[in-house]
């Protein structure tokens, strides 16, 4: 899930691509070699809430971690070698650049649409220029296979190594080239729904609302203090144990999150959904293709000492991963999961009374839906996501709003989203507890899942011969079922009672062995 | 040189104080840097020993009791590995992928299953009056130390956080340990008898070969882990109080089990004594570990700092009015798993298969599981 970071500290920050300043001029690319200096910003937004929060043009990045490669010998440009390549269609994006120069503006990404262009152009015709030195090559080969004078064959043997040698170097060109052009490429966003509104926060529209907020007739108590009272949570042991926006869960909040997760997963199989479980460490690279940023200053993503593994900040990525690589028969899809699994995020550059208590925390258990589709198919699989999340929040008696995301919000795999916003009385605010995204091909192409279309019997082929179709890029998405720490911070602000108790919600009940409410301990 | 004295006389006091004040600090440098190597090797004393724990190494373990038989079986016995690929219920090759050898993904019924066992061992273990916990599962690394584990060094079992002092726990236990750091509890609240569910990782290095196949050893996998705080006079109680809540629940469950008095040379440092138990796992032929109960005595309260201030006695020889203030004493600690999942899954699916190549879900899970009874054969 992207979880959305409000400019009032509201949110989870989003799981989104960092903002690199990039320094580029003309063709010269220069990257700084070593990932960790890359000065990859998650795109967090902390500032001001009139302005667009950064100043700088920021630029949605995807790019892959980037290994430093020997220095050309031919050049005093720097180019870094990716580690791995997203699967871009160049020729669309120069067929349709004005389109995707609009895109880029409204999601305020600094993707160099020019440069990419100017790039492949190059790159078009140092191609052409290596295929006609290679023709030249085989001629000087042919020719020397006849009979010829010493002095001819002298003369063909100095051509044919003149030309073995500018075809060398033109070739490491040519890698280069398309390494540098791969880079840039990948930091393009994703394409947006034409119905997705063009702005920022302010400018995201209300698909709709469901209930209204409950009226208290008694003074309202917000988690952390119905947490006190009830003895369902510790976050001083943890901080002690662990540092700040860690906790403890105890008690009844210990049966209620398994309750909440038992419940969320039943409800989604019963829809077609396969349970999972995931790995909560994965290599970096299925983090980076999935459109995160391990690396970086201000990066959601812990890794791992010594390797090249990371922590999961969603089981999104190790679902994404399950197929990576791969083509999928058409028939086998749509596949639908959902995982349950921890999450850990750093929450680095999240500060405020927005981040009280369990509204954000660097652990968290969290039920994730993901779909694999055709094409065709993924705008309706994400009306039904929203649906399910709806139909779930709902039967918990939750008010809630479902918004639309602007632009601005997107994140760089995100074709659209929606938010679902639940009215948290203690908190006295709207607070995000899901998010659906459709990310089209955007991860496939870096994840490489494709499928083949099935073949389609023609009239007119001949007996015995089969139309192998080519393979397409699935289309992904995913969406929050349940979090867990932000549906406790609702049920406990919204269902407590004037004596200090809180009401489980009735279909949890069944889950918690029939407990009706929770109670203050006697002391 | 406070009192009136010939300037000569002051002035061989004061080189005589600089001196001394000279010495001093050199010593007392000195003492620092004694203290700490002291402390450092003093730390490398393993726990006492219970007198009845036998003396060497792991095939001098004790049988302290067996608990039912293997199975047996009119058909051939598939391994959990096999029965997992048939049923669809995890994959290790996707997850080898995405993350490296000795992960896995859970699918299908296996989830459930996973759900139903954590859910079951937690409500059984309440009933027993422990209160119910899920913990951090990053903490600091002097609080790894601190329960007597190795987060540093070569063969570590621990994964640390890059540009951090923070681990990944391996056992709950940790996590748990650590709650009550540092503090001294009232002896009134002892008891106290927590059961915590968390994720556990492990970098299992140094482990290889056959006896790591699937999942019995894996790197990430969920644990139901009991703890307890006592007073010093009560852990070999609480220690048999452990073990028992272990049989009843694998008894529950159907499986056949041996408890073994783990040796001397079996132990590790903080373990005063400990009970191992394995059950016999049919695919695998042979008896695999799936529990540990240790009472780690004062071992680890020493190092998290826990004591308790034992209530005052009233005494007859007390002047009217004073009051007496008991030295404070370490708190014993014990910790035993209740539920370690994927051994578990071993053991489930390999004793309960059945000829059609199906599953039997022991009862004691079935309501937790939607009242699955078992698991079959998906159709291709």
């Amino acid at each position: 899930m992207a979880l959305q970071c409000r400019l009032s500290g509201a949110t989870f920050q989003s799981l989104k691509l960092a903002t690199i300043p990039i320094s580029s001029s003309s063709s010269r690319f220069i990257f700084r070699t070593l990932p960790k200096t890359l000065n990859l910003a998650l795109f967090s937004r902390h500032s001001a809430p009139k302005a667009p929060p950064f100043s700088v043009l920021i630029r949605t990045l995807s790019a892959p971690a980037v290994a430093a490669a020997p220095a050309a010998e031919t050049s005093d440009i720097k180019v870094v070698k990716p580690q791995w390549n997203a699967a871009i269609d160049f020729k669309w994006i120069r067929d349709n650049k004005e389109a995707v120069a609009v895109n880029i503006k409204n999601r305020n990404s600094n993707a160099n649409l020019e440069l990419v262009l100017q790039l492949y152009d190059k790159m078009l015709n140092l191609q052409k220029e290596v295929e006609r030195l290679r023709g030249e090559r085989n001629n000087v080969a042919n020719k020397m296979k006849g009979k010829l004078e010493p002095a001819e064959r002298q003369k063909l043997i100095e051509e044919g190594k003149n030309l073995k040698e500018a075809l060398t170097t033109l070739e490491e060109d040519l890698v280069k080239l398309r390494d540098e052009l791969q880079i840039e490429a990948q930091c393009i966003p994703n394409l947006t729904h034409p119905d997705v509104p063009i702005g920022w926060e302010d400018s995201s529209k209300l698909r709709n609302m469901v209930g209204s907020p409950r009226k208290f007739d008694f003074p309202v108590k917000d988690h952390l203090q119905l947490g006190k009272e009830l003895d369902l949570f510790d976050f001083d042991a943890a901080a002690e144990v662990s540092g700040s926006k860690f906790y403890y869960l105890k008690n009844e909040a210990v049966m209620l999150e398994m309750a909440l997760v038992n419940w969320t997963l039943t409800e989604v199989m019963k829809r077609g959904f396969t349970p999972l479980t995931t790995p909560e460490i994965v290599r970096s690279s299925v983090v980076e293709k999935c459109g995160f940023q391990p690396r970086g200053e201000n990066t959601q993503v812990y890794s791992i000492e010594d390797s090249d593994q990371c922590l999961i900040g969603t089981a999104e990525i190790p679902v994404g991963g399950i197929h990576m690589d791969s083509i999928v028969a058409e028939s086998a899809l749509p596949l639908k999961y959902v995982a349950f699994s921890h999450c850990f995020r750093t929450e680095a550059g999240a500060a405020g009374t927005a981040t009280r208590g369990l509204y954000r925390v660097h652990q968290f258990s969290k039920v994730e839906m993901f779909i694999l589709c055709r094409q065709e198919e993924s705008d309706m699989y994400h009306e039904e996501l929203i649906k399910i999340e709806e139909d779930l929040f709902s039967s918990l008696g939750l008010h809630f709003k479902i918004l639309d995301m602007a632009t601005g919000d997107l994140g760089a795999p995100a074709y659209r989203k929606f938010d679902v916003e639940a009215w948290m009385p203690g908190l006295e605010r709207y607070g995000e507890i899901s998010s659906a995204s459709n990310c089209t091909d955007y991860q496939s192409r870096r994840l490489g899942i494709r499928y083949r279309p099935s073949e389609s019997p023609s009239t007119t082929s001949k007996k015995g011969k089969t139309n192998v179709a080519a393979t397409k890029f699935v289309h992904t998405l995913n969406a929050t079922a349940c979090a867990v720490p932000r549906m406790l911070v609702c049920l406990l602000e919204n269902f407590q009672q004037e004596d200090g108790s809180v009401s489980i919600p009735h279909p949890l009940r069944p889950f918690m062995g029939g407990v009706e409410a929770i109670y203050p301990k006697s002391r | 040189m406070k009192g009136k004295l010939e300037p000569a006389e002051r002035q061989k006091l004061i080189e005589e104080g600089k001196n001394l004040k000279e010495a001093l600090t050199t010593l007392e440098e000195d003492l620092v840097k004694l203290r700490d190597e002291l402390q450092i090797e003093a730390q490398c004393i393993p726990n006492l020993t219970h007198p009845d724990v036998p003396i060497g190494w792991e095939d001098s373990s004790k049988l302290r009791n067996m608990v039912g038989s293997p199975r047996k079986f009119d058909f051939p016995v598939k391994d959990h590995l096999q029965l997992g690929k048939e049923l669809d219920l995890f994959d290790f090759d996707a997850a080898a992928e995405v993350s490296g050898s000795k992960f896995y993904y859970l699918k299908n019924e296996a989830v459930m299953l996973e759900m139903a066992l954590v859910n079951w061992t937690l409500t059984e273990v309440m009933k027993r009056g422990f209160t119910p916990l899920t913990t951090p599962e990053i903490v600091r690394s002097s609080v790894v130390e601190k329960c007597g584990f190795q987060p540093r060094g070569e063969n570590t079992q621990v994964y640390s956080i890059e540009d951090s002092d923070q681990c990944l726990i391996g056992t709950a236990e940790i996590p748990v340990g650590g709650i009550h750091m540092d503090s001294i509890v009232a002896e009134s609240a002892l008891p106290l008898k927590y059961v915590a569910f968390s994720h556990c990782f492990r970098t299992e290095a140094g482990a290889a070969g056959t006896a790591t196949r699937g999942l019995y050893r894996v790197h990430q996998f969920s644990k139901v882990e009991m703890f307890i705080l006592c007073r010093q006079e009560e852990s070999d109680m609480y220690h048999e109080e452990l073990i028992k809540i272990e049989e009843d629940l694998f008894s529950s469950l159907g499986l056949h089990f041996k408890i073994l008095d783990m040796a001397t040379g079996d132990l590790g440092a903080p373990a005063y004594r400990k009970f191992d138990v394995e059950a016999w796992m049919p695919g695998l032929e042979r008896y695999g570990e799936i529990s540990s109960a240790s009472n780690c005595t004062d071992y680890q309260s020493r190092r998290l700092g826990i004591r308790y201030r034992p209530s005052e006695s009233p005494s007859t020889t007390s002047k009217k009015g004073k009051t007496n203030v008991a030295a404070t004493k370490f708190v014993h600690t014990l910790n035993a798993t209740a539920c370690a999942v994927p051994r578990m899954l071993v053991c489930l699916l390999e004793n309960f298969q059945q000829e059609d190549g199906s599953v039997s879900i022991p009862h004691p899970l079935r309501p937790f599981m939607g009242g699955v009874e078992a698991i079959y054969p998906k159709s291709r």
